[in-house]
């Protein structure tokens, strides 16, 4: 428990291989990861999702793209079951949104814009309570294991309010992964990140998606997206107007769809 | 069963390990209520609370702002960093995160009244003597009903720009009926050795009962919204 640990290290003495992210043999054997039908959002009295129908295999690494304010933090909301759709179907894992919110959510994780910890406890002190809130049968060793698996084991102790905006976003990742989510939602998960970091936090969730677990990332970076994700979604204005395999599409095309009037 | 109350006790202690860590909402809370003590018994002179009547109400002043700092602070908490999402996210009853929030506020307040009270009888030469164990069964039952109300709307408007002062206007009116009964109560019992044990007490109990299921109902859609 010496010294910096990265992923580099992590990696290379294969620490914590035992240590379990996603049920690769459930996700794969699985309902598709989501199954959006006739989806619609009113918030205020104002249309932000439109009519979205989509699927998205389990497994699969899919990004989501759009100009500020064309849907993409709400549609992860409904994904995250935060909130429910104002009209059509929302399933995850088969299940639907509207009526299994709380057994959906035990399969999900979500990296949003804040953090979602509490910045006075320690990253150690975060992780065990929602551990523990997660009903995990061994919080405190699950959350070493993952703060070793973010790099964080040096600084389990610290409290997050002194850390810096990358270390935060990786304790966001560590309380994600907690509980061996099935989906991962990653919203603008590299915002405000310096390179290193967001470099770190990339290649956290290519591991991720490797061993199983199905991610999907809302990001403003069109070039990065098309280079992680398998699959591209863009929404503008709440509608649905792109969904392709990322090789099938070029960054100068998904830049003209999104800047579309 | 067992999984709520483990999950209530693993989030109050949670909010309580925060403000142990901080200090933050305690400390300001006492100074703001002794600060409303020593005003007002400056303000009225000496020895003029010392009826059962005015020395309650004028705790009550104390405890109300107090009141509505505390609730304001413990659900700012969540706020913060968005932590609210993170407990939401999790597979736990909602009632639970209301349940927590409502301990963790009736500890601050009751460790409010602890400090507080001393120094109001220290200076309106109240005899609190006469029923010290009355005093502190129609305060506390007072302040659980105080307590579900003020948890409920600092959810509510902890989201919004005029947190504080929206929530104070929001609760205090409704509080408005607890704090009347309770003083009249108090004042039955100081002045005319009346026991607490009539109707007064039974409305403050059914005031507990009422404001705790409507906040316990509606906690869910508020943290929703």
């Amino acid at each position: 428990m010496t010294g910096r640990l990265t992923i580099q290290d992590y990696e290379t003495r294969g620490a914590g291989r035992s240590l379990r992210l996603a049920t690769s043999a459930e996700t794969a054997a699985s309902s598709p990861a989501v199954r959006a039908m006739s989806v619609h959002k009113v918030l205020d009295d104002r249309p932000i999702l439109r009519d979205l129908t989509f699927d998205l295999p389990a497994g699969c690494y899919a990004t989501l793209l759009g100009a500020n304010g064309a849907g993409k933090t709400t549609l992860l909301r409904l994904l995250s079951t935060l909130t429910t759709p104002t009209r059509g179907e929302l399933e995850i894992f088969g299940r639907s949104a509207r009526k299994q919110g709380a057994m959906i959510r035990a399969g999900i994780g979500l990296i949003g814009h804040q953090s979602m910890v509490y910045r006075d406890l320690s990253a150690l002190e975060n992780l065990i309570f929602f551990g523990r809130l997660h009903d995990l049968p061994e919080p405190s060793v699950r959350a070493m294991d993952l703060l070793e698996f973010v790099g964080l084991v040096d600084r389990a102790h610290d409290p997050v309010k002194t850390f810096s905006r990358g270390m935060v976003q990786r304790v966001s990742i560590a309380r994600a992964l907690l509980h061996e989510p099935r989906l991962l939602l990653a919203d603008e998960p590299f915002a405000g990140l310096d390179a290193p970091s967001a470099d770190t936090v990339e290649r956290l969730m290519a591991q991720l998606n490797e061993q199983g677990m199905a991610v999907i990332l809302a990001n403003h970076d069109v070039r990065q997206s098309l280079r992680l994700a398998e699959r591209v979604i863009v929404l503008r204005k709440g509608r649905l107007v792109l969904d392709v395999p990322s090789g099938d599409v070029s960054a100068e095309d998904v830049l003209a769809e999104i800047d579309k009037r | 069963m067992n999984r709520a109350i483990r999950h209530i006790a693993l989030l109050t202690l949670k909010d309580l390990r925060i403000e142990a860590r901080g200090r933050q909402t305690i400390g300001l809370v006492v100074v703001l209520a002794i600060l409303i003590v020593v005003v007002l018994a400056l303000g009225l002179g000496p020895g003029s609370g010392s009826s059962g009547l005015s020395a309650t109400a004028i705790l009550w002043v104390a405890y109300l702002f107090g009141g509505v700092l505390i609730f304001e602070k413990t659900m700012a908490v969540e706020r913060y960093d968005d932590a609210l999402a993170g407990l939401l996210l999790a597979p736990i009853d909602r009632g639970s995160i209301f349940a927590a929030k409502l301990l963790a506020n009736l500890v601050l307040m009751f460790t409010l009244a602890l400090v507080v009270t001393p120094v109001g009888i220290m200076f309106f030469q109240f005899d609190l003597s006469v029923a010290p164990g009355g005093f502190a069964l129609v305060m506390a039952i007072s302040m659980i009903g105080y307590a579900a109300i003020g948890t409920l709307f600092a959810a509510l408007t902890s989201s919004t720009r005029l947190a504080g002062g929206l929530l104070a206007m929001l609760v205090f009116p409704v509080t408005l009926p607890v704090v009347l009964v309770s003083t009249r109560v108090l004042a039955n019992l100081f002045e005319h050795n009346v026991s607490i044990g009539g109707s007064g007490l039974a409305i403050l109990i059914a005031f507990d009962v009422m404001f705790l299921t409507a906040s316990w109902l509606v906690f869910e859609i508020v943290l929703e919204a």
